[in-house]
């Protein structure tokens, strides 16, 4: 027998590189998304300083027939201030990958680089959030925890709260159309939630959660958006904030930020965002062997109307791992 | 030295806690020398010390003195680590109940903490418990989850900021709790952000002070809002509603603060009393009574000090000591909203294995020197 095998007669190469890269799991980033953006000035200093007139006294009282004046009002108005900061991060590389690596090394660490500072942008503003909102621990659920569970009423109540505080809805509502298994959307807040809590929002469905595929259309739906109960429409994702085994009873704590527009302001410096820098080997050392990738960026934030953002913090039903 | 390496230097006075050093990386080399305690060269003293990342976080190779002599040794916890605080919710170890360590809380204004085994936290600090069930209807769960400011009283005793000395608390101890249950854990980086939302643990009418469970970083000069559910008493604070100007935010002004309280400009006077004495019945789905900044009246930065830069950075308080510290940042208004991450490296108070009275980062008033370095290259 002399058959011809791979054991005798094998390949020279043994490898051949799939086309085109695999994914790389990045969560949606939806804490940007829902925020007011401007752009403070180049030579502006430090600071970004925001001003909001107050309401004046709205004048009930009748003038009567005295032909005296009443006493004047004096304007008021509320500042907020927020400090500029920096970012970056970068690679060095040797040519010596970039001249023999087969696959474009410059490309995909260019686009990797500037997916991390996109999710820094967002990670930053979340956790701004987190430490600078007002909460609420959520109260209608029945898992006997503090925060409980998310129940309906947690969601009436916050929306109710942010009307209370004359909050600008994001969304206009979405009209009941003839279509099986569908129904309206209200007009909307925002909550931004964890799709951990998928499950828990599932389980809501007959009680006023109501998904996105039941929507009378998806036209208005954006790609993170899981479903609404009642006022709120729901984005996840998984970068969302949770405490772990940091409530009363030692289970998961999940912000859930419920926000109305200009709640949130995101803030960079004359365009200085989404630097992309690439510095040839020539800059460095006397060989010049390395060559360097990196981002950098501007960002503030600020709470630009605090009446109109509330964390909800909540647990889940129960603490099962996705 | 490689051309990407780092290396940096500089020097403190020890309170006798764990100190924080603050680089723009996270070194994995550090030497150390304590000039004070290689002065005096009495006993039990760390003159000097160093640490490679390959031997871990919090260890140390140390010179320690026997008073005659300096002999070698080392620290295997609370030594030198290096540390990336660049995101919330991060934690610490859990204490609670293992066979060999327990803890009880006092029922009590402030609520005291006794752990049976060392509890390695510095005042300033910020904890969480859970599952303070003493039984099924009593013990602490009102304060389960609530981030709060210890102020340690020795190594094994500590209080936090919350008042427990009403009748609907019960004393705690993970030793009798049914099932043995309770744990509290360290909040790693409490203030990333300033300033911040707080609880508040009291109210006082007459004085216009306020206390929150953990710092605030309000300014004076900075502008805050209320939330204050009905329950606990004080709602005449709350932003909303104006019955006035319907729609109109009531916000309040900052005219003095500490780590934990500060003053409001107007009067409080005649407000309804706080109420920190809820029911154990009530607490799941107790909403909090909070505080928000919400703006500030100010109009310039930090004034300078003895030996501060002209232009100083905000000062805030960062979870450690009670003294406020500078950010990273460089010079902003006073009461602005500040990014507070940093990175660097930490000078724990852990004693040497041979000698526990040998301490890492000295004694209070101990001068302490350091060289810190990031290696690009490193051959294993």
């Amino acid at each position: 027998m002399s058959i011809t095998t791979t054991g005798n007669l094998g390949p020279m190469i043994l490898q051949s590189l799939a086309p085109a890269m695999l994914y790389v799991p990045t969560p949606t980033m939806n804490y940007i998304t829902v925020c007011d953006k401007i752009s403070m000035p180049a030579n502006g200093g430090t600071t970004c300083r925001f001003m909001r007139p107050r309401a004046l006294t709205p004048p009930t009282i009748q003038l009567g027939n005295a032909g005296i004046d009443p006493p004047a009002q004096v304007p008021q108005r509320d500042i907020i201030d927020a400090q500029m900061a920096f970012f970056g991060t970068g690679c060095i590389i040797n040519e010596q990958v970039i001249l023999q690596d087969q696959e474009g090394v410059l490309a995909w660490v260019s686009e990797r680089l500037a997916v991390s500072m996109r999710q820094a942008e967002d990670l930053i503003l979340r956790d701004y959030i987190i430490s600078a909102a007002s909460t609420i621990n959520a109260g209608g659920g029945s898992n006997g925890d503090n925060p409980t569970n998310l129940g309906v009423s947690d969601f009436s109540l916050v929306a109710t709260t942010l009307d209370t505080n004359n909050a600008y809805k994001f969304m206009s509502g979405i009209e009941g159309m003839d279509r099986f298994g569908t129904g309206p959307v209200r007009s909307a807040y925002f909550m931004l939630s964890s799709t951990e809590l998928q499950t828990d929002f599932d389980g809501l469905t007959g009680s006023g959660f109501l998904s996105q595929w039941n929507y009378p259309t998806n036209a208005s739906a954006l790609p993170s958006e899981y479903g609404s109960v009642f006022n709120i429409r729901i984005l996840t994702s998984s970068e969302a904030p949770v405490a772990r085994a940091a409530s009363a009873n030692g289970a998961d704590v999940y912000y859930n930020t419920v926000l109305g527009k200009q709640a949130i302001t995101h803030i960079n410096q004359d365009g200085y965002s989404m630097n992309l820098i690439y510095r040839d080997p020539y800059y460095s050392g006397m060989l010049a062997q390395n060559a360097t990738l990196a981002v950098k960026f501007a960002q503030s934030q600020a709470i630009t109307q605090d009446t109109a953002i509330r964390n909800v913090l909540s647990t889940r039903i129960s603490n099962l791992n996705p | 030295m490689a051309e990407y390496s780092r290396i940096a230097k500089g020097h403190f006075t020890s309170t006798g806690n764990a100190q924080v050093v603050n680089l723009p990386f996270q070194p994995d080399y550090i030497e150390l020398i304590n000039y004070t305690a290689a002065a005096a060269m009495t006993d039990d003293v760390v003159p000097f010390a160093k640490w490679d990342i390959s031997m871990g976080q919090g260890f140390a190779v140390i010179e320690r003195s026997t008073g005659s002599a300096l002999v070698s040794d080392v620290i295997i916890a609370n030594g030198f680590s290096t540390f990336a605080a660049g995101q919330l919710l991060q934690y610490g170890p859990i204490y609670q109940h293992t066979g060999s360590t327990d803890f009880s809380i006092t029922a009590a204004s402030p609520a005291v903490v006794t752990t049976t085994s060392a509890h390695g936290l510095a005042t300033g600090n910020v904890i969480v418990f859970s599952n303070l069930y003493q039984t099924a209807t009593t013990g602490m769960q009102q304060m389960a989850g609530i981030p709060l400011t210890v102020t340690v009283t020795n190594s094994t005793t500590f209080s936090v900021n919350w008042n427990a000395s009403g009748s609907n608390y019960t004393a705690f101890n993970t030793a009798s709790s049914t099932g043995n249950v309770g744990s509290y854990k360290q909040v790693l980086y409490p203030y990333l952000y300033a300033p911040e939302v707080a609880v508040i643990t009291a109210i006082n009418t007459s004085t216009n002070v306020i206390t929150t469970a953990a710092a605030h970083n309000f300014q004076i000069g900075q502008e805050v809002g209320f939330h204050i559910p009905n329950q606990w008493g004080t709602t005449q604070l709350n932003e909303l509603p104006n019955i006035l100007i319907p729609g109109s935010p009531q916000y309040f002004y900052v005219i003095a603060q500490t780590q934990n309280t500060f003053t409001v400009s107007q009067s409080l006077s005649g407000f309804t009393a706080f109420n920190p004495n809820q029911t154990f019945a009530s607490f799941p789905g107790l909403k909090f009574p909070v505080v928000v900044p919400v703006g500030d009246v100010n109009t310039g930065g930090v004034q300078i000090s003895a030996g501060s830069p002209l232009y100083p950075s905000p000062l805030l308080f960062n979870g450690s000591g009670t003294t406020q510290v500078p950010t990273i940042n460089g010079p902003a208004i006073i009461g602005s909203f500040v990014n507070n991450t940093s990175q660097g490296f930490i000078v724990g108070s852990g004693a040497a294995v041979g000698d526990v009275d040998a301490h890492l980062v000295g004694a209070a008033a101990d001068v302490i020197y350091w060289r810190a370095y990031f290696s690009d290259m490193a051959v294993n």
